[in-house]
């Protein structure tokens, strides 16, 4: 037994352990947790791990503050230093030296890169921001045919504004060939003729989300011919493509409600609408009614003889003036025509008196010439056997005819006695 | 007025609600005559009841530009 080691001290064996592992430089990969990072403690304490294992580290305030670096729990980082042993609590942990991002770190770097570039650029600027469509009638939807997200999208948009069609490209979100698979679906949706268009996924580590954060993408989100909002669920990361959206919203179904508005608002809306048509109807009809009153009250309509009062006055006027208006020369001309037409009657007059003589003198003759005015003279008439023809001759007549002698006053029915034709001395 | 304005079945909802508004504003701006006036509020409660009809009765149309729909188990359609 005495050939055996002997048996060391508590204190003996740690130190021993200490001095093996501080002999061994490490450089180690592991991811961040348990970070404990007090401004009272002289140093920062977190765990590496892979998932597997589990190392606790220490690192002074003064060497983290040199590396630059700001750890966050879920981060990738490298360290170098040595395994060591703090004996009070017989505790193995990894001393830190140096410190630096590692993996995702480096992605990290490179996403802010792009993302100063592309804000020189100018892509981020929120002037570059474009308003989306009040009441989209066509939605594109650019993601993953598989998964929650598309579904997400689809069922909120049937419960908000089923009234928008909605145009899905599936697109490859993760893996190779993925950014050139959105920017095939960006472009796409670009075309499809609709007024907005949603690019998504849904959540995943920092690196799944890496093609949304490929220059490619951000051009093609940049480039849009309509409003893009991105509902890519990795809060509290942004990246690139929110940045250069016109709105980013947190999640899938966040970016379907800001597209689509919800029926209830249209509903009211068109509400809204309904009571200004009608009282826009009523207002027309009030003008219409002010105008016809306005007419309505015009002095015409109060009194039609107004219409023509200003014609009338000028008659008046003119009539009044009309005389004086006639030529002097007219005037002596109408005079001299008075003067004619009593010369015209008197003559007349005279004519007729005329006349009258004439006629008196004519009728005179006329009585001379009437068989009754012989008659008077005391010769008489002898009408034949008829009573109506005239005797001329004793030749026509027969001893015993029944004649009619016609007197200057009255007649006398008279029988033939005898005729005699004395030669032709006849009376 | 002179061209047939396009049917309310046939017109985009978006276009729908901007029209509304146009005749909105030219109603309460005072400068129709009355005949036009109703002749614009009779397009206007035309297209509200084409709105109001196509919102309740949409179905929503799904087209697949790119790749296929993968069915979800969630959706009770």
């Amino acid at each position: 037994m005495s050939d055996a080691p002997r048996a060391l001290s508590v204190t003996e064996a740690m130190t021993l352990a200490k001095r093996t592992l501080e002999a061994v430089p490490l450089r180690v990969v592991g991811e961040v947790s348990e970070l404990t990072d007090r401004s009272g403690y002289k140093a920062i304490y977190f765990t590496l791990c892979d998932g597997s294992s589990v190392m606790p580290c220490l690192m002074w305030r003064d060497q983290y503050a040199a590396s630059g670096v700001v750890m966050r729990n879920g981060m990738l980082v490298e360290v170098s230093g040595t395994l060591t042993v703090y004996p009070p609590k017989g505790r193995m942990q990894f001393q830190v030296r140096t410190l630096a991002a590692a993996g995702e770190g480096d992605l990290r770097l490179k996403v802010a890169a792009l993302a100063r570039l592309l804000e020189g650029e100018g892509l981020m600027r929120p002037e570059r921001r474009r308003p989306l469509p009040e009441f989209p009638d066509r939605i594109a939807l650019v993601t993953s045919p598989r998964g929650k997200a598309v579904h997400d999208v689809i069922r909120t948009l049937r419960r908000r504004y089923p009234v928008a069609e909605l145009l899905i490209a599936g697109v490859a979100v993760e893996g190779i060939g993925a950014a050139a698979s959105i920017v095939a679906g960006l472009d796409a949706a670009g075309r499809s003729g609709a007024d907005v268009v949603i690019l998504a996924r849904g959540g995943g580590s920092y690196e799944d989300l890496m093609p949304f954060n490929e220059e490619s993408v951000a051009r093609a989100v940049a480039a849009c011919p309509v409003p893009v909002v991105t509902g890519i669920g990795h809060e509290p990361d942004s990246s690139i493509a929110d940045m250069v959206a016109d709105l980013r919203a947190s999640t899938p179904t966040a970016a379907a409600e800001a597209v689509a508005p919800s029926a209830d608002e249209v509903s009211a809306r068109l509400a809204s609408l309904r009571r200004l048509v009608a009282r826009g109807l009523l207002q027309a009809a009030r003008a219409a009614e002010r105008r016809i009153a306005i007419v309505a009250h015009h002095a015409v309509f109060r009194d039609p003889r107004a219409l023509i009062a200003t014609l009338a006055q000028r008659v008046d006027a003119a009539a009044a003036g009309l005389p004086r208006a006639i030529p002097v020369r007219v005037r002596r001309d109408g005079d001299a025509l008075r003067l004619l037409e009593h010369r015209l009657i008197a003559s007349g007059d005279r004519t007729l008196e005329r006349a009258g003589e004439a006629v008196a003198r004519a009728a005179d003759r006329l009585a001379d010439l009437s068989p009754l005015g012989i008659l008077a003279r005391g010769y008489a008439v002898c009408y034949g056997p008829d009573g109506r023809r005239v005797v001329r001759s004793a030749a026509s007549l027969t001893p015993g005819d029944r004649v009619r002698v016609r007197l200057h006053e009255g007649s006398a029915g008279c029988v033939v006695e005898s005729t005699r034709i004395e030669g032709t001395a006849d009376v | 007025m002179s061209e047939s304005p396009t049917p309310p079945e046939e017109i985009r909802f978006s276009d729908a609600l901007a029209e509304l508004e146009t005749i909105v504003a030219a109603l309460e701006s005072g400068q129709l005559d009355l005949e036009d006036s109703l002749e614009r509020y009779e397009r206007g409660v035309t297209l509200l009841r084409a709105c109001q009809t196509r919102l309740a009765e949409a179905e929503q149309r799904v087209t697949m530009l790119m790749g296929e729909l993968e069915e979800d188990a969630d959706d009770e359609s």
